[in-house]
């Protein structure tokens, strides 16, 4: 597969084509770093029937190999593109409206957040006070956060993202 | 820039990084001023004290500070003294006290509790330990100490040794260090091991520093020997207390190797870490670090409270 999210092999399988190229409205993620696919549509808050399809592994000019995420009849809010940008900070946003881009994102981590993830620090105060973490980037690659209130520094593999947020 | 006594006015302390080289020196030097100050630049003041944690030398040295200034202490040692027994949150407890003080010192065994209760309150909140994250008071008595022993505090190469893991004042003080050229060696069995997060600080700040196994060795080239405790309370595993607990013991065999400038400091309470017969060394600076505190927190707590001024240069 290469950039455009098209898998000329896939073309054999002409029902397989349909499915990953053609999204009449949607989220495409592309540009995520490979391995991260399953991670990312995780954080998500899609609903059960929202079709969703996972490329992994795939051939990146820019990344060398990347993963992509196609997403039917969803548009991510906000917060789950942060959420996103956490995980893989060189991941791109396509929102597809009418079988055509309709605006393109490059995502970056946000320089400084109100919850999404909860601290990992198990004796950090934000937990007996019930209160959303608050966390400044500390680094971007990795991807490192910093809870505002403990100072503990966590990094991407350790983000323990909020469920209800 | 150019630092005055304004600049600290209704201010929080809650780490030392909220703080610059300048300020740091200017505060030090107010504190050189208040050693002997007997004025009462704090009457009429009240300063409640919030130990949810138990303390000697800093609740001690802060209740003498306010005492010697002509403030008024209020508050409890422990958290049994509290409403937090009664499941009172910590927000709402600082906002109660908050309408009873001028200032609020607070201590606490969770992690980034003084920086929640600045949130809530409009009165300076001074953080007095918050678990193992920082002890900013015990940094700048510290510094205090290293300038009055040393004789200077840019350029000194500062041995750490113990639990570098848990000791929040180690925490505190490793972060400043940047600010005045330290060299830094780091001594600890690798459980309890600099966290990352501070080695990371040492190393984006250019803080030159060596992990070493060995004290003895370590010491040759040393200005500063800091010890530390194995907190027992810091273990949830007793086993593992023990396992470590007299891991290093500071002792005149051990001294042989320092240099005769060579200055130990720890912020106390030591266990067997340190042995007895160090203490009439020259190189024993600890009991009078734990003095110093009460002039460091004299000079914190008229600077937060805007009363600096009223002592005589």
């Amino acid at each position: 597969m290469n950039d455009s999210g098209r898998d000329p092999g896939a073309a054999r399988n002409r029902e397989n084509v349909y499915e990953v190229s053609k999204l009449d409205r949607g989220t495409v993620i592309d540009h995520l770093r490979a391995g991260t696919a399953v991670r990312a549509a995780s954080v998500l808050r899609l609903p059960p029937s929202c079709p969703m399809m996972l490329g992994v592994n795939l051939e990146s000019e820019r990344l060398g190999r990347k993963d992509i995420i196609k997403i039917r009849h969803y548009e991510l809010s906000e917060e789950e593109a942060a959420k996103v940008a956490l995980i893989s900070p060189d991941a791109t946003l396509s929102i597809i409206r009418d079988f055509s881009v309709a605006q393109k994102i490059d995502l970056h981590p946000p320089i400084a957040f109100r919850g999404l993830i909860r601290c990992t620090n198990d004796v950090c105060i934000t937990h007996s006070e019930g209160i959303r973490g608050r966390f400044f980037v500390a680094s971007h690659d990795p991807v490192t956060a910093a809870c505002e209130y403990c100072g503990r520094h966590i990094t991407a593999d350790h983000f323990e993202f909020e469920k209800n947020a | 820039m150019r630092v005055s006594e304004q600049d600290f006015v209704g201010r929080d302390v809650i780490t030392v990084s909220d703080f610059r080289r300048e300020e740091i020196l200017f505060l030090l030097d107010t504190a050189a001023r208040f050693e002997n100050e007997t004025g009462t630049p704090l009457a009429g003041r009240v300063i409640a004290a919030l130990f949810f944690e138990a303390s000697t030398r800093t609740r001690l040295s802060f209740e003498s500070a306010v005492g010697r200034l002509g403030g008024t202490s209020i508050g409890f040692a422990e958290a049994g003294a509290s409403s937090a027994t009664k499941g009172e949150n910590l927000s709402d407890t600082v906002r109660v006290v908050e309408g009873y003080s001028d200032l609020l010192l607070l201590r606490h065994p969770l992690e980034g509790a003084a920086r929640l209760a600045a949130e809530f309150v409009d009165i300076p909140v001074v953080n007095c330990g918050d678990g193992a994250h920082q002890h900013p008071t015990q940094t700048f008595v510290d510094l205090y100490t290293m300038r009055r022993e040393c004789g200077r505090l840019d350029g000194l190469h500062v041995v750490f040794c113990g639990d570098l893991r848990f000791g929040r004042a180690v925490h505190s003080l490793v972060s400043v260090l940047a600010l005045f050229n330290a060299r830094v060696t780091l001594v600890s069995p690798s459980f309890l091991r600099l966290p990352a997060e501070h080695r990371h600080t040492l190393e984006s700040n250019g803080v030159i520093y060596n992990e070493a196994p060995d004290l003895e060795s370590s010491l040759a080239e040393a200005d500063v020997l800091y010890m530390t405790r194995v907190q027992r309370e810091r273990f949830t595993d007793p086993l593992e207390y023990e396992r470590f607990k007299d891991t290093y013991t500071l002792d005149l065999n051990v001294l042989k190797r320092a240099s005769d400038q060579l200055a130990i400091l720890h912020p106390l309470p030591r266990v067997n870490e340190i042995a007895r017969e160090v203490d009439g060394q020259s190189h024993a600076a600890y009991f009078r670090q734990a003095h110093y505190g009460v002039a460091v927190r004299k000079a914190l707590l008229a600077l937060l409270l805007g009363v600096a001024g009223e002592v005589p240069k």
